[in-house]
């Protein structure tokens, strides 16, 4: 046998436009339906829905249910499903909160605004998560309890420990340096925003092209250099005009005026600062960045998906699956503590009704997102669009004057509707 | 290089051994104190009917099942075999009836999973693996060519074809195949039946499960028959006849026997 | 009611003008509850009345979606709010904001710990005392249940010490005893018949008389209290719910303390327009300077409830609160107008 008798790579046909850029057309169809919900939102309220300011507030009040859904991907593709994740949240902003007001300041005599109070409140938050995500995960494996049972008891229990840990009572104020991670009270401002945002465009480019180095060193086929010229043009837009946007949105004059007093000088008249990236939305964007990777370049995300396509296949194959799934939903725990620390620092409080039907909008951002509950299918990106269009449909018809009872049912109604369209393309894609 | 038939003649140390192997499934034996064992460079066929025992026989070797008692040895060392990855470590490699293939994952995925190759960061190179994913497929099967869908979309044929790449690939000693060409159609029967010859020539010892009497006959060295659990005999094929076997499978006698 | 007059007045001496683009803005926390439509109603009134516009969103009884919705408001260019708060210190952040663009913020019924805020609601501690006199009127001694209300309801310890103030000379005397004290988590009715009947069984049935805070927690009370063949002991509650309003009148319910919820919306949209035209808190007619319990110095104004018994049932139909046959659905031989 001769050395490489490698596959022929066939020529690319002449195709249409689209398919030259290979884009994946779920993520075309879901940036459609939010784009055009959007402009739909911005007629209905006279302009009103597309200010940087409403931008900048549908931003920050998507975060934690995104950093949530990105790793509820997982569970469910891992045929899985976790109602506990509300609940968890709430424990551990609770654990969190109780640190910081009442147990550091007890035993160690760290009052709030000591250095160190914020970053072992964090620290223990996330190990708690973790470490209870972990606890569900290793009853869901070794025991081989239902994940739905599992995580209907958490939801009962972890409420619960919330409630008892805090007696019911709104715990704060919370630290000054933690609420830094909870959206308006942690801002880059504008000059560090382009910098992220110049930093990331190149970091987006630099992975197209060396993605594109790396096939052609193999002799795979490569898109046309124009479409990946396009392609590349089209991010770096997308990422400039969102920090251009979000620099837009100005600080109130009022709260820049405080802001000057505290430092003990003098605002000069007439100026404007912009906001810039929110603190949250930078974890939300890293949650992201580091989930993609973990599920398409990682041993650990394609075991999951190996496991949910077909589990016995990869038991097989050698995979530990019951380890497998402790991962998976130690995971889910840290990215709850994680999602509890912007919800607790946002409100600047914890209250004992933190993260209530949380895992609901998780579970629908998921789902909306294109993540199939049969297992073995689900994005990132899809998920956090999925939280993203939920956001909008609510705030939306909030502005738009929609009674309540009419906002939850179209939210429902859109979230059979999207599984369905789902269903229905994926079979139109696997008959061709 | 000798053949199989010398080396057990010389009585050479056998590559794999299953010595008084048991396993019982809520109350029903499912093999019941059988041996069987393996040469470099021979096709050992394991025949049965459904439910004879064969395949669970065969999972034991590949890690899927825990043996209740027995022995398993290989080159002459008793090993511990209680899941795949052990198999794995001891270069056992299994194609399953049902192929095992994850089917919302690409072809190098499939055949990689669970052994992944890595960029020096640890990260998976899926570069690299649909390489030598085009390398090993262009020598067992020259018109497969979806290598970035997801093998829900291939033929059965081409499917089967990853589930062998994937057991050839990773330089098998010992190869257990069940039913390898249950699905597919005569022009591919006879790949699989080219691969098997040519496997054999490498000197790998094949476990081949298989209804068909007469790819057994063409195909292999020596025939094991199970029948209800238990071992009705081993025979030499070039020394028995397909009545001969098919009385084994069917009536549980020995040839000769009346 | 005389304070609602002048704040009236001082409404009308603003220039009108300046309230022809006067939008106000009301962050419900949970619509649902039935009670909160006859709110809307008179805050619509007043602020249609004053030209101002409404707009409103319902939080659904979460503290972040409060803080989103009152986000989306300032958004959408509102010049007051008036916020029912779901959470008093959670809702913070969101008075912050509208701080922040300079507008006025009316904590509507329920306590919002920030001194920007303006507080228009009913004197919940004159409630609590209505409710533990009606009952102490009618039950002089005995082992008495205390339902409470919610835990994160500020309001729910506020009557609390009403209630404890009326009865403390009877506890210290011996004369009363408390055998059952239990928060009601999210008032919820169906929480309060579980702690209820659970203090039933510990108690072996041995209650004189429930003080419960609210007619929803005093209606799931009085169902535990007919599941054992009790109904009729002393009851007190307070909204004037039409089913409570209901068991007054069959005698199953001692009081409800009766907040007419039209003067309270009414002069929270007066109050709105008059802020966002640019009035000062402490020029509102009526403000007074009121400390919270955790030491919140606010404006506030207070309205008075008015307690209704058997005796004075007749008031709330008059009042167009409740239709007769609604009232005395039932009812036969009753208190008047039952009668």
């Amino acid at each position: 046998m001769t050395d490489t008798t490698s596959q022929p790579i066939p020529k690319k046909e002449a195709k249409g436009l689209f398919q030259q850029l290979e884009l994946d057309a779920r993520l075309l169809g879901m940036i459609g339906a939010f784009v055009i919900l959007c402009i739909g939102f911005n007629i209905f309220t006279d302009g009103r829905f597309l200010t940087p300011r409403n931008i900048f507030n549908l931003s920050i009040q998507t975060v934690s249910v995104a950093i949530m859904a990105s790793g509820m991907v997982f569970v469910i593709v891992n045929r899985h499903i976790d109602l506990s994740v509300g609940a968890l949240l709430a424990t551990c902003s609770a654990v969190m909160a109780m640190i910081q007001t009442e147990w550091l300041p007890g035993t160690l005599g760290f009052g709030l605004d000591h250095p160190m109070t914020w970053a072992i409140t964090i620290v223990a938050g996330l190990a708690v998560g973790t470490l209870i995500g972990a606890f569900q995960g290793w009853m869901v494996g070794y025991l081989a309890i239902p994940a739905f049972i599992v995580t209907l008891g958490g939801f009962l229990v972890w409420r619960n420990v919330a409630w008892y840990l805090t007696s019911g009572q709104t715990k704060g104020p919370l630290d000054s340096t933690f609420l830094i991670f909870g959206g308006t009270n942690g801002t880059l401002g504008t000059t560090w925003s382009w910098i992220i945002g110049l930093i990331a465009a190149a970091a987006a480019v630099w992975t197209l092209w060396s993605s594109r180095r790396a096939k052609a060193a193999h002799g795979f086929g490569v898109k046309p250099v124009w479409a990946e010229a396009t392609i590349s043009g089209i991010i770096t837009a997308a990422i400039l005009g969102f920090v251009w946007i979000l620099n837009s949105y100005n600080i109130p004059t009022r709260r820049l005026e405080r802001m000057f007093e505290a430092r003990g000088e003098v605002m000069p008249e007439g100026l404007t600062v912009g906001y810039g990236l929110p603190i949250s939305v930078l974890i939300l964007i890293a949650v992201a960045i580091v989930m993609t990777m973990v599920a398409k370049r990682t041993r650990l995300g394609r075991y999951i998906y190996a496991t949910g396509g077909n589990p016995d296949a990869a038991e097989l194959s050698g995979i530990n699956t019951r380890f497998l799934t402790v991962k998976i939903f130690a995971l889910m725990g840290f990215l709850c503590a994680l999602s509890a620390v912007v919800a607790s620092a946002r409100l600047a409080n914890h209250s004992n009704d933190i993260g209530t039907l949380d895992e609901l909008r998780v579970i629908a951002a998921a789902v909306i997102g294109g993540t199939a509950l049969a297992g073995g299918a689900g994005t990132i990106y899809g998920a956090i669009l999925g939280a993203l269009i939920m956001q909008a449909l609510q705030s939306g018809m909030a502005m738009v004057g929609v009674d309540a009872p009419f906002q939850n049912i179209v939210v429902g109604t859109v979230l059979v509707l999207a599984v369905f369209i789902d269903i229905v393309y994926r079979k139109r894609v696997g008959a061709k | 290089m000798a053949t199989a038939k010398e080396l057990r003649a010389q009585g050479a140390t056998p590559l794999v051994e299953m010595k008084d192997i048991s396993i019982a499934f809520g109350g029903i034996k499912a093999v019941d104190h059988v041996s069987v064992d393996l040469h470099p460079g021979e096709v050992v066929g394991l025949l049965g009917h459904n439910g004879a025992g064969k395949s669970t026989l065969i999972k034991v070797l590949s890690g899927a099942y825990q043996m209740d008692s027995g022995e398993i040895r290989i080159n002459g060392d008793k090993v511990e075999i209680t899941n795949p990855r052990d198999a794995r470590d001891h270069n056992i490699e299994t194609i399953y009836q049902t192929l095992a293939l994850a089917d919302n994952l690409d072809a190098a995925s499939n055949l990689f999973l669970g052994r992944e190759l890595v960029t020096p960061l640890g990260l998976v190179d899926d570069q690299a693996m649909e390489a030598e994913c085009r390398k090993i497929m262009g020598r067992l099967n020259p018109n497969f060519q979806k290598f970035s869908d997801p093998v829900s979309a291939l033929s059965g044929g081409q499917r089967q074809s990853v589930a062998i790449a994937r057991a050839v690939y990773f330089n098998a000693k010992i190869l257990i195949m069940d039913e390898p060409t249950a699905a597919l159609g005569p022009h591919e029967t006879q790949m699989v039946a080219d691969l098997i010859k040519q496997l054999k020539a490498q000197g790998i010892g094949i476990f081949l499960i298989d209804h068909d009497v007469h790819a057994v006959m063409e195909l292999c060295d020596r025939a094991s028959v199970m029948k209800n659990g238990q071992l009705v005999g081993t025979v030499d094929v070039e020394d028995v006849t397909d009545d001969d076997l098919l009385g084994m499978i069917i009536l549980g006698k020995q040839p000769g026997e009346k | 009611m005389k304070v609602l007059g002048t704040v009236s007045v001082a409404a009308m001496l603003m220039s009108t003008a300046a309230f022809a683009d006067v939008t106000v803005g009301v962050s419900w926390s949970n619509f649902q509850e039935e009670r909160w439509k006859t709110d809307e109603a008179a805050i619509v009134g007043a602020l249609d009345a004053a030209g101002a516009s409404y707009v409103s969103a319902d939080a659904q009884s979460s503290s972040s979606k409060q803080l989103s919705d009152i986000e989306s408001l300032i958004a959408q260019g509102v010049d007051a709010l008036i916020i029912l708060a779901q959470d008093a210190q959670a809702i913070g952040p969101a008075v912050q904001a509208a701080a922040d663009e300079g507008i006025p913020v009316i904590a509507y019924d329920r306590l919002i710990e920030d001194s920007r805020a303006y507080y228009l609601t009913f004197d919940n501690v004159e409630v609590g005392r209505m409710q533990a006199r009606a009952v102490f009127a009618a039950q002089p001694s005995g082992n008495y249940v205390m339902i409470k209300g919610s835990p994160t309801d500020p309001n729910a310890d506020f009557l609390r010490g009403g209630q404890q103030e009326i009865i403390q000379a009877a506890i210290d005397s011996g004369a009363i005893t408390i055998v059952g004290e239990a928060y009601t988590d999210g008032w919820l009715p169906a929480n309060a018949q579980r702690n209820m009947e659970q203090i039933l069984t510990a108690n072996d049935n041995n209650v004189d008389a429930v003080v419960a805070s609210n007619d929803g927690t005093a209606g799931g009370v009085v169902a535990a209290l007919t599941a054992q063949g009790m109904e009729g002991i002393p009851v007190s509650g307070q909204d004037g719910d039409h089913a409570a309003l209901n068991r007054v009148a069959k005698g199953t319910q001692t009081v409800s303390v009766w907040k007419d919820a039209r003067d309270l919306g009414r002069a929270a949209g007066e109050i709105a327009v008059a802020l966002a035209g640019g009035g000062m808190m402490k020029d509102v007619e009526g403000a007074q300077s009121w400390t919270s319990p955790s030491g919140t110095t606010m404006t506030a104004t207070f309205l008075a409830p008015v307690p209704i018994t058997a005796d004075n049932l007749s008031l709330v139909v008059d009042a167009g609160w409740i239709t007769q046959e609604a009232l005395c659905q039932g009812v036969s031989g009753g208190p008047a107008p039952c009668n």
